[in-house]
């Protein structure tokens, strides 16, 4: 077992070599957490994943742009590979937070920012079933209704494509009610999403998560009083 | 009302304007308005790209119909996908605006080590762009400066990115720079080739190059990266237009640039460039960045679609106010390609909120 200090220096430099993107950083740091016996967990979590974040942070800084972005989520998949295996054979399952089916609307191949949304949720530990981008309206219905997700997430970038999305979210309700229905994408606003109907609009690939996590908390509470 | 009669044609508007004069009132040339042309004249938006004389006459009875500055263009801004080598789709259904890449000629940067550029005249929408050339040369209208839109000029970084994908000419950037700029030397070698092939096509007298630049957004990458990738590589392409005789070229310059400007004003751009930004730079800061050009822009076309027709028109006031400030030659467009859904009752109130507010 590693001592406390040394832990805390492994996890410091899983966290360092996600935020500056050093793959091969992170994979022998990840070697080295589970040759010294630390918790595959917390390497993951109080590594890995808060390199990603203090990545996103920086990004919101513009000291870090989207290609930073991708490479920090490399080197964040290069350290989860080796640490995987490890994680399953203690046969304890992580916390799942949730889970969101994501894709860019029909029509529309801008997936830069899906791209990006889906790592900070994968970072926070849901579940995404990522159906790409041009994706055909009923492909989300039918990905719901298969994954039983708790959220659904459209993204658009066009002010042509965003009009299938209340089209998307008339279908997924006849289908499912209970469904929280998360839009995003730069011609989105608070507004046109709440007159589209959906549940929730966030504005940055770092905020969507938390709006994500309220929608399922308004969800709960709402169950509860039934 | 304006009360203001027309003493000029829009094709004297923009003469006068590539003159260092001021016209009697601002033009009205919107950037990329074939799918909205399309739709408006009763076919579909993939007529706009793939069928040359439909795209050419709905976008000649358009600009007819809502006073507008003629300036036939096919071209779309994921090109570069299929003319290397990959596949595109037209685009079909309710909700498309422009084809789309299915697969990229490049997967790995071994592939682009091992990348040809293919030749030029059989490449992808290439033919359909001389189809649609071949009809628009014939004419010059009153209201047309320009009867050849060549695609090519500030677009090098855009193209690199279609035929890898963005991410990946995101990624190389940082980890595989030769493979980058190999990327990026590909791209300007093909549009080496276009340019030679349009100059034999068409000559240079009321032709003008042009292109747009979404990908290299700061929206994507830093203004360093820029700087390293972008601006050498279009810089390179506009100057070879210019040694072969073009003088103006036309700069589309897509989303949120600002942090790129300083390097956007070392790239040549002929005497005046035209240079249309995008709704999130402001039209004095372009003016300033610009001085000797003249600045298209940039209400935020979104507004044109989603607004109510006063809300169109008193945001094309608003810029029509602060375009004519400058003392750059302006010309009034929205920020990007025209919504191609965009209510008919919109698009006149734009029109009109110039014809009642652009006098000089
Ligand atoms: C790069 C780009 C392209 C690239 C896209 C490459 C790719 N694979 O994604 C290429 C060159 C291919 C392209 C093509 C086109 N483009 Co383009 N493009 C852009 C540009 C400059 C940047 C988009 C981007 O990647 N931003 C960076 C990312 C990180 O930001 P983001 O996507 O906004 O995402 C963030 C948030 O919105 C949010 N978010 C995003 N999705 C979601 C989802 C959920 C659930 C949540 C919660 C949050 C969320 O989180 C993200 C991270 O913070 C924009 C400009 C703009 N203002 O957005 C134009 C823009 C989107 N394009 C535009 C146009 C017109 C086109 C074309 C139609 C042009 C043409 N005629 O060919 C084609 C369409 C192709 C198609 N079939 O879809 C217009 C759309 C105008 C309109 N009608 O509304 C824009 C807005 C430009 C403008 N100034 O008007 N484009």
């Amino acid at each position: 077992m590693a001592s406390e200090e040394r832990t805390s220096e492994i996890l410091d430099k899983l966290r360092q070599a996600v935020y500056d993107f050093e793959e091969d950083d992170a994979v022998k740091w990840a070697k080295t957490a589970l040759e010294e016996g630390v918790d595959p967990f917390v390497a993951t979590l109080e590594g890995l994943a808060t390199g990603m974040i203090e990545a996103g942070e920086a990004y919101n800084r513009k000291e870090y742009f989207v290609p930073e972005l991708l490479m920090c989520a490399d080197a964040l998949y290069a350290g989860l590979d080796v640490l995987k295996p490890a994680i399953d054979a203690s046969g304890r399952t992580a916390e799942v937070k949730g889970s969101i089916v994501l894709g860019v609307v029909e029509g529309d191949v801008h997936d830069i920012g899906k791209n990006l949304v889906k790592m900070m949720f994968e970072v926070a530990g849901w579940t995404v079933y990522d159906l790409g981008k041009d994706v055909p309206l009923d492909k989300f219905v039918e990905e719901q209704l298969r994954t039983d997700s708790d959220v659904v997430g459209l993204s658009a970038l066009m002010t042509t494509s965003m009009l299938a999305m209340p089209e998307v979210i008339k279908r997924i309700r006849a289908k499912n009610p209970k469904v929280r229905i998360l839009l995003g994408g730069a011609p989105i606003n608070p507004e046109i999403a709440d007159k589209y109907g959906a549940d929730g609009y966030a504005k940055t690939a770092g905020t969507a998560v938390d709006e994500a996590i309220n929608l399922l908390k308004m969800l709960k509470e709402e169950e509860g009083r039934k | 009302m304006s009360g203001h009669k027309d003493t000029m044609t829009d094709r004297e508007r923009v003469l006068a304007l590539l003159d260092y004069k001021k016209p009697d009132r601002v033009p009205i040339w919107p950037f990329a308005y074939q799918g909205f042309a399309c739709v408006y004249t009763g076919t579909s938006i993939a007529d706009a790209y793939n069928k040359p004389k439909i795209s050419y006459e709905a976008q000649k009875k358009t600009c007819a119909d809502f006073g507008w500055v003629f300036t036939p263009m096919l071209g779309y801004a994921a090109y570069g996908g299929w003319e290397l080598g990959g596949e595109i789709k037209w685009p079909s259904g309710e909700f498309a605006q422009a084809p789309t890449v299915l697969r990229h000629p490049v997967e790995t940067p071994d592939d682009v080590m091992a990348l040809e550029v293919p030749d030029v005249k059989t490449a992808g929408i290439v033919p359909l762009l001389k189809e649609f050339y071949d009809i628009s040369s014939k004419e010059m209208l009153p209201n047309e400066p320009f009867n050849v839109m060549a695609f090519g000029a500030n677009m090098s970084f855009t193209l690199a990115g279609n035929i890898s994908g963005p991410d990946k000419l995101c990624k190389w950037m940082l980890k595989k720079p030769e493979a980058a700029h190999r990327l990026l030397q590909l791209a300007n070698e093909h549009i080496i080739k276009l340019a030679e092939y349009w100059k034999d096509l068409y000559g240079v007298d009321g032709v003008l190059p042009l292109g747009g630049e979404p990908t290299s957004a700061n929206q994507l990458i830093s203004p360093a990266n820029f700087e390293k990738f972008a601006m050498p590589y279009i810089a390179e392409v506009n100057q070879k237009f210019l040694d072969m005789g073009y003088k103006h070229l036309y700069a589309h310059i897509c989303g949120e640039h600002n942090a790129n400007l300083p390097f956007w004003a070392r790239i040549p751009q002929g005497n005046p460039g035209i240079i249309s930004i995008a709704q999130e730079i402001e039209i004095s800061k372009a003016g300033e960045t610009f001085p000797n050009d003249i600045i298209l822009g940039n209400i935020n076309p979104a507004i044109i679609q989603t607004g109510s027709p006063d809300e169109v028109y008193e945001a094309t006031k608003k810029n029509v106010e602060d375009g004519m400030a400058l003392s750059n030659g302006y010309v009034f467009s929205p920020g990007c390609e025209m919504p191609p859904m965009a209510p008919v009752e919109n698009i006149r109130a734009m029109s009109q909120a110039v014809f009642d507010h652009g006098w000089y």
